[in-house]
């Protein structure tokens, strides 16, 4: 636990990014298809001499430059911000990977965003050709800040060739081994087509708002259903390839909540791709619907319901995207919890909280009665970067109903990660001496259970190891026959 | 010069228009059919599913097995389907499916006549090898391998 | 098209171009309140998603003593069996609000008056039936929620003085909750009222189709060159199908992020959890009993109750000829007046029954 941790109450820290980066992906994938939309429109507007929708474009432009530059940019360096405070090890890993194509993506951010004030301000001020080649300029800038991110993006999930030489200290060297990755291309596709549609939905949430005597609305927003729509037919052969190169224990985490959806399942995945399949398909018709027969007539109130599915598809397809890498952030190399795959075995022998700096008792610590705080260390360390008491995934709830014997066999499990731990799927291992992972148990006990409700016994008085090396022996060995003999929910919903 | 070239495409754009129109909803309507359907598919071929899963039954115990009387047979389940366990007169055993290969229906052993007799359309096999002697069923009866282990009788697949 | 083969074929044995005239010719007023005439079709929507979820569920239900069973399969084991399930419930509790919603802006729209009254009776008898059917459903997973729900709730028809208990029994099937219950149930969810339900529905929608969709006051004071409205066919159908489709869409995000619960199996030698209480459309009922039962001694107290809810139904259902049609504004604003009271008492007896309940257990 080299960094402190960040303890947001009641969704979580991966949440509070969450909900940033699903308002950001609304945002930047507008500035990158409207980045699009809006010299082709203007193309289009020239060539069929329809002067009448400058003035609308003229204003859809303004509203462009104010969302993306004032919200797209204020929740992408939200994300920044967060992501370094919820997972510093995690950020640390891509910043250091991936230095100098973090540097180009501010280049073109840069340029993107003087560009999009540039295309606003100089409307009617600069010759139509001019006006146009600029708005060309902009979309290969905007595009371009996709092309760089989608390639840190999908690293984490498919690290690829990268892999082979993590650890090794010259990580970043092999800065192409990780950017080219497998899953690039049809990422890439994907969010191209996503960036599409959602300018058109954009689009109609601006346009609806055009009074209906406006003999452009028409026009206009039939304009914007098209820009909707095709995407969704391209989009399945890029999610079929997408799902290919996923890695296919990762892939099984889609099916898990087929059977069912209770109680120490990990339906999460199953639950949330279904939401993001009809949330698509729903965002496509419905603006089909609203706009197939009268576009005049089509209100800004049935735009924002568009938006609405729109922000509902694209939150629920991140989230299952996001939840496919469990446990890792970058697969195979760093979980969740900021521990290295690589470190397991040194922090397991020499103790998770060895080189922590944050050991100590602090003024006011919250530490409830009884507890130790190489407990609570452990907990936050290991735990809260996925779970919290009593808000999203309560370990309170989740624990509810088990003693701390109990309690004692699941660190047991998680620590011994075996082949067929029901929780491999989507838990790091539990990491750290016996003595910390006893600690974690009192703690967990405390706090689920109000105080201590089960002692270990002491060891035999001929052992010749040391004491809690032993105890752990008499645990493992009760804990494989406690847990064959207890209805674990997790292994009997997972069967 | 902006009406010319609107006048002269008004038919074809819309046709393509139309075109457009009914490829989107088409494609919209497969989608939903699909999204719908997928899951309703699943929910209902559920059992089949488990069924084909236990159908990876490789052998059952038949822990009374060996109380079945000469010249009698004892009906079980192997997995999902039938099958019988045939103590002969002459004290050998035999097990066989009890899956008729004419349409599926249950065979039992006739003690009278010492033979599998099929009420549903009059077939008839051989108790010892399962072979179809008279009748409909074009095809003997499937044969398990029986062997004793501590008292009880393991039957399982040839 | 109509001069193709394939219409003539269709036109000469199911008259499709009459059919098709209809719907051409169809109009809808286009005003600002005409968002709600989509509430109607909004909770058809639902009933239908009741019905298909409905039948796929009776796939696997067994009634009777293996009822929870059963549920216990369907959620746990069956593929989707969660999700069909959790469909069931939450569109069953969608369709419940949004029959309220049409109910609500059909009311206050002033949609009962001549000569719409028999859809007003219809539509009232169609909210009756889906509150039983959801009250019948409640009870069949039979785990301890279920169980003891319809226990407080089969008491209310108990406080009937005389035939009261007699009654209570007969729905019971005996003097407890059991396995007769959970079949009686059964067949009233799945046979009796769909049977009832499905003619007054299609009675109720042939009405809708024979007087057209009624005018709001506002509308009818303009000029009828200023109204305006649109063809039913496409135009309206198109944004009809889109609602549905948000719909469908808020129905899928309820039951994927919230997937209904299964507790344990009902243990009738269980005392009732601290705050049992019916689901959310049966506690404004359930509240006022309970405080009439507190105001009064004995049982009076809860007849009264029970008598007042009664007499309130029976004033609503009679509303349509206390204001029949628009005249100088008399019993058209006391009627007004009377639907605000009956919402305020409605909103707030059912957040006090829940403010009022104690603590869930553990």
């Amino acid at each position: 636990m080299n960094y402190p941790v960040w303890d947001v109450p009641f969704i979580g820290s991966g949440w509070t990014i969450g909900i940033i980066a699903i308002i950001h992906v609304l945002i930047s994938h507008f500035a990158v298809g409207a980045g699009l939309l809006l010299p082709v429109v203007e193309a289009k507007a020239v060539r069929e001499g329809r002067t009448d929708w400058f003035p609308r474009l003229e204003k859809f432009s303004k509203f462009f430059l104010v969302l993306t530059g004032v919200f797209g940019a204020v929740t992408g360096v939200g994300i920044w911000f967060s992501i370094g405070l919820a997972n510093p090890e995690g950020t640390s890993a891509l910043i250091h990977n991936f230095v100098f194509g973090w540097a180009i993506e501010w280049v073109f951010f840069i340029v993107e965003l003087s560009l999009a004030a540039a295309y606003y301000y100089t409307w009617n001020r600069i010759p139509q050709k001019t006006h146009l080649r600029l708005g060309w300029a902009y979309s290969i800038a905007s595009w371009g800040t996709l092309v760089i991110i989608n390639g840190i993006l999908t690293f984490k999930l498919t690290p690829g060739a990268w892999l082979a030489f993590a650890g090794g200290g010259n990580e970043s060297h092999h800065f192409w081994d990780a950017f080219m990755n497998p899953g690039y291309f049809p990422s890439l596709g994907l969010r191209t087509l996503a960036c599409v549609s959602l300018a058109g939905i954009w689009g109609l949430v601006f346009f609806g708002g055009l009074p209906e005597s406006d003999k452009t609305k028409p026009n206009l927003v039939s304009w914007s259903t098209r820009w909707v729509i095709p995407a969704y037919v391209l989009m399945p052969f890029f999610f079929a390839w997408y799902l290919a190169t996923v890695p296919a224990d990762h892939r099984e985490l889609l099916t898990l909540g087929i059977g069912s959806a209770g109680a120490g399942t990990f339906s999460h995945v199953t639950r949330m791709a279904l939401v993001s399949l009809v949330a698509s398909a729903t965002t496509a018709a419905a603006a089909f619907f609203f706009t197939w027969s009268s576009p005049g007539q089509f209100t800004r109130k049935q735009g924002l319901a568009l938006l609405f599915l729109a922000l509902v598809a694209t939150g629920s397809t991140e989230s299952v995207r996001e939840f496919l890498r469990k446990p890792f952030v970058v697969n195979g190399y760093l979980y969740s919890n900021g521990v290295r795959v690589s470190g397991v075995a040194t922090m397991n022998e020499k103790g998770y909280l060895a080189s922590s700096p944050w050991t100590g008792n602090v003024e006011g610590a919250d530490l409830p009665p009884g507890a130790d705080v190489t407990g609570q260390r452990m907990f936050q360390g290991q735990c809260l970067s996925c779970h919290t008491l009593d808000g999203y995934r309560p370990l309170r709830h989740l624990l509810a109903g088990r003693d701390g014997k109990s309690i004692g066999n699941v660190l047991q499990m998680l620590h011994d990660h075996k082949a067929d731990s029901p929780y491999r799927k989507f838990m790091p291992p539990l990491v750290g001496t016996p003595d910390e992972i006893a600690a974690l148990r009192r703690y967990l006990d405390i706090q689920v259970n109000g105080k201590i409700t089960w002692v270990p016994p002491p060891p035999k008085a001929d052992s010749t190891k040391a004491d809690s090396t032993r105890l752990v022996a008499v645990d493992t060995a009760k804990a494989k026959i406690d847990s064959a003999a207890k209805k674990d929910t997790a292994k009997v919903a997972l069967k | 010069m902006s009406d010319e070239t609107q006048n002269n495409a008004p038919v074809d754009d819309a046709d393509r228009r139309g075109f457009l129109k009914i490829a989107a909803a088409g494609a919209l309507g497969a989608a939903y059919a699909g999204m719908v359907g997928y899951p309703v598919y699943r929910y209902l071929a559920s059992p089949i599913e488990k069924a084909a899963a236990e159908g990876a039954v490789k052998e059952v115990v038949l822990d009374h097995g060996l109380d079945t009387p000469k010249n009698s047979a004892l009906m079980f389940q192997f997995g999902q389907k039938p099958a019988m366990l045939i103590h002969h007169e002459d004290g050998s055993w035999t097990a066989l499916s009890a899956v008729c290969t004419h349409l599926g229906c249950t065979a039992g052993y006739d003690a009278a006549k010492k033979i599998i007799y099929c009420p549903c359309h009059g077939g008839q096999y051989d108790p010892h090898s399962g072979a179809n002697l008279g009748g409909p069923p074009p095809k003997p009866l499937a044969e398990y391998k029986v062997r004793v282990d501590g008292g009880k009788v393991v039957v399982s697949r040839a | 098209m109509r001069d193709t083969n394939v219409f003539k074929w269709l036109d000469e044995r199911i008259g499709l171009a009459a059919l098709m005239e209809v719907a051409t010719h169809k109009t809808v007023p286009e005003h600002k309140h005409s968002f709600w005439y989509y509430w109607g079709g909004i909770s058809l929507f639902f009933f239908t998603v009741m019905c298909f979820t409905g039948v796929l569920l009776l796939m696997y239900y067994r009634p009777g003593p293996a009822a929870y069973e059963s549920v216990r399969q369907i959620t746990t084991e069956i593929s989707f069996g969660w999700l069909i399930r959790s469909i069931h419930s939450w569109s069953a509790n969608l369709m419940i609000a949004s029959i309220f919603v049409h109910m609500l802006s059909a009311f206050f729209l002033k949609a009962y008056r001549r000569p719409r009254e028999v859809l007003w009776f219809t539509g009232m008898g169609l909210l009756g039936m889906a509150m039983i059917f959801g009250f019948s459903g409640y009870l069949l997973p039979m785990d301890d929620l279920a169980f003891f729900a319809t226990k407080v709730g089969l008491a209310i028809p108990g406080v009937v003085p005389v035939v009261g208990p007699f009654i209570s029994d007969l729905a019971r099937g005996g003097p407890e909750i059991s396995a007769y219950t959970v079949s009686r149930f059964f067949a009233l969810h799945v046979v009796i009222l769909p049977a009832l339900f499905i003619p007054v529905l299609m009675a109720h929608l042939a009405l809708v189709q024979k007087h057209g969709m009624s005018l709001p006051e506002s509308e009818q004071d303009k000029p009828e060159k200023e109204r305006k409205s649109i063809p039913f066919f496409p135009n309206f159908a198109m944004k009809d199908m889109a609602a549905w489709l948000v719909a469908l869409n808020v129905l899928a995000l309820l039951a994927a992020c919230f997937p209904w619960p299964l507790g344990p199996a009902a243990d009738p030698l269980k005392s009732a959890p601290m705050d049992i209480h019916p689901e959310w459309y049966f506690m404004s009922q359930f509240q006022i009993l309970k405080l009439f039962g507190a105001w009064f001694p004995g049982e009076i107290g809860e007849f009264l109750g029970l008598g007042l809810i009664n007499a309130g139904i029976v004033l609503w259902l009679l509303v349509p000829f206390f204001d029949p049609e628009r005249r100088a504004g008399l019993w058209g604003r006391r009627v007004t007046w009377f639907g605000l009271f009956v919402v305020a008492v409605l909103v707030i007896t059912t957040i006090w029954g829940y403010a009022v309940l104690p603590a869930a257990a553990g």
